[in-house]
């Protein structure tokens, strides 16, 4: 490589370091600003230009938000909701995806066909219709009603269907069948090991599907211990005022489990997704 | 070991029938090969004798019992494939006890058979790597492995090597052919490649669009083909084939560019014809009968020499065992014996008995 072209691509490289850290400040600066919120008066809050790093830090919002509402309750039950959604659609969707892509009928093509087609109806056309059912069961303000809704992923089949067509040749599950093993000894034994990857991806994109939800709790959450946090949060912001401080120290506070589950998830989640052919 | 036999065997996949009616036998500890060129229905037959497709119609026999319905896991058969099929998130002692642990054996009894086989193989330093770590060949070894180590009736090989390079290729095929010798169980192997079948098998079923062309021994079929897809399947280079035409009683078969043959054996023919020479049965020394051919190009191994010609507007593949020195475009003269002659009827490619 010749002097010149060594320095053209170093150019390149400290132009697009640049441009990637000016996006990563604007991706960042919302969440700073918030976490910054938390810690400041209320004075401080409406104070322009806003500043970054609070002049008089206080944890008193932090107090009166755990004092004054069931903060931890919230996270609970949203919690609760998250990992429960989560496990409900990695079993679904790895069940019907293995399914959809290894045993090729054509009733399983149609019942494909009408998983892909449930990702077009938006969920709020028909989350009234849900409303009354899950009313109908009695199951309103609690997690099972929430749940509801919130067990099959059409997106989470496909993810896991086309990875399965990627690595799963079909000589292993025959090697398999020759060598004496049953249907589900194959896919738990065979075919779950090997999609660990799009697995833990869909874990991600399933908890944080149920965790940041708010239009389904809020039809189906009325009583306020039943709330999950989206529905607390909104709370905060009744119909003249928002209590900006004491929202900013709540969504701060409950920010730290969604963090905590993608910095443990987060090398599977960039692999399965990576492997899924999606990036293509 | 075990017997085969296979009965009047279709296959269909919708209105696409592959297989229109094969049959054959097995003997017990026979090694077989099934050799045809792609979609002649070779890997079909395997495929069905493991229990991985539904026979259309006909039989499938093990130890004289209709195995039709049997699943899979209870045939006691044991395939090896051609991507070697090993469970990739499984080290090489647990993808050769693999069918064991199914079988609900002790872990020592499978961790001894596994030893046991892995020592045979010569892998027994390999049981705790993941078969990535592994090179081509010692994937193969590892798949042969987890194949023998439960004992099966009857070992499906479906184009094992082909995945191999050529010079390991050759040293698989001597293993594998040692192996049966020392293990003696029944053993069907599918190949397109003609070498690997007469080489290694017993018995050699050529097969062609979902029939069987003809059943034998390899040097029968090199010797004696039934007509001339086998004579052209059966041995490398493939085997030259003139047209020629004759008259009832002359006995004088004409080739195209003028040239004859006299054949007095065959002087009650007349019609069409195919005459055959293998590349390896022409001669330099001058004998009776000899056909005149262009010399294109001429390829040197060493051992041998191969040499492209060209007689009328017929290709023809001439090998000689010794040196030959002739530039290309010269015309020369090369002998054959009668004897290795194959006379084939030119429309429908029967062979007409020497």
């Amino acid at each position: 490589m010749t002097v010149s072209s060594n320095t053209r691509s170093r150019r390149k490289n400290l132009l697009l370091d640049m441009m990637l850290f000016v996006i990563c400040v604007l991706l960042l600066l919302p969440l700073l600003l918030l976490i910054a919120n938390g810690f400041k008066t209320p004075q401080e809050i409406l104070v322009w230009p806003p500043t970054i790093l609070p002049k008089d830090p206080t944890l008193e919002n932090f107090q009166r938000v755990f004092s004054e509402t069931p903060l931890f309750r919230w996270i609970f039950n949203s919690l609760s909701f998250a990992l429960l959604s989560m496990i409900a659609i990695v079993i679904t969707s790895t069940l019907a995806g293995y399914v959809v892509a290894k045993f090729q009928f054509w009733t399983i093509n149609v019942i494909f066909t009408l998983f892909l087609a449930t990702a077009i109806i938006p969920f709020e056309v028909y989350m009234i219709p849900l409303y009354f059912q899950v009313k109908a069961l009695g199951a309103l303000n609690s997690i099972g009603g929430l749940l509801i809704g919130y067990l099959v992923m059409s997106f989470g089949i496909f993810l896991i269907r086309q990875n399965v067509i990627a690595t799963v040749p079909d000589e292993l599950i025959e090697a398999a069948r020759i060598d004496g093993a049953g249907e589900f000894w194959i896919f738990w034994h065979i075919v779950v090991p090997l999609l660990k990857g799009p697995i833990a991806a869909l874990s991600v994109l399933a908890f944080f599907q149920a965790w940041t939800t708010f239009a389904w709790p809020i039809v189906v959450l009325t009583r306020k211990t039943a709330f999950t946090i989206e529905v607390g949060l909104a709370n905060f912001q009744s119909a003249y005022t928002v209590d900006l401080a004491l929202l900013s120290a709540a969504s701060a506070a409950v920010m730290v489990p969604s963090v905590l589950v993608f910095v443990l998830l987060r090398r599977s989640f960039v692999e399965g997704i990576a492997a899924s052919g999606m990036k293509e | 070991m075990s017997s085969v036999e296979i009965r009047n065997l279709r296959k269909s996949f919708g209105p696409t029938e592959v297989l229109h009616g094969v049959s054959f036998t097995i003997p017990d500890g026979a090694f077989v090969a099934l050799v045809g060129p792609s979609g002649c229905g070779k890997s079909t037959i395997l495929r069905l004798l493991a229990g991985l497709e539904e026979v259309s119609a006909g039989e499938l026999l093990i130890d004289d019992r209709v195995i039709n319905d049997v699943e899979a896991k209870n045939r006691d058969i044991a395939m090896v494939f051609q991507n070697y099929a090993l469970y990739p998130h499984m080290t090489v002692a647990e993808n050769m006890g693999f069918s064991l642990r199914l079988m609900k054996r002790s872990k020592t009894d499978i961790r001894a058979a596994v030893k046991n086989v892995a020592e045979v193989l010569g892998i027994g330093e390999l049981l705790d790597r993941l078969p990535k770590q592994l090179s081509g060949g010692q994937r193969q070894r590892v798949a042969m492995g987890r194949a023998i180590v439960r004992q099966p009736k009857v070992f499906l090989f479906d184009e094992p090597l082909s995945n191999l390079d050529a010079k390991l290729r050759v040293q698989m095929r001597a293993e594998l052919k040692a192996l049966h010798s020392r293990l003696q169980t029944t053993t069907i192997y599918v190949t397109h490649d003609q070498i690997e079948a007469m080489t290694m098998a017993d018995i050699v079923v050529v097969m062609r669009d979902g029939l069987i062309e003809q059943i034998g021994r390899p040097l029968d079929l090199y010797d004696d083909p039934k007509n001339s897809f086998v004579a052209g399947f059966i041995g490398s280079p493939a085997m030259n084939f003139l047209p020629v035409t004759t008259e009832a009683g002359s006995a004088t078969f004409s080739f195209g560019d003028g040239q004859s043959l006299s054949l007095a054996k065959f002087k009650h023919l007349q019609g069409e014809f195919l005459i055959g020479i293998r590349p390896e049965h022409f001669q330099q020394q001058k004998t009776r009968n000899g056909l005149s051919v262009t010399i294109e190009s001429i390829e040197q191994t060493g051992a041998e020499t191969l040499l492209q010609c060209q007689s009328g507007d017929q290709k023809v593949v001439i090998v000689l065992h010794d040196r030959f020195a002739a530039s290309p475009g010269e015309e020369y003269r090369f002998g054959f014996e009668l004897a290795d002659l194959h006379l084939f009827e030119a429309e429908s490619g029967k062979a007409i008995s020497r």
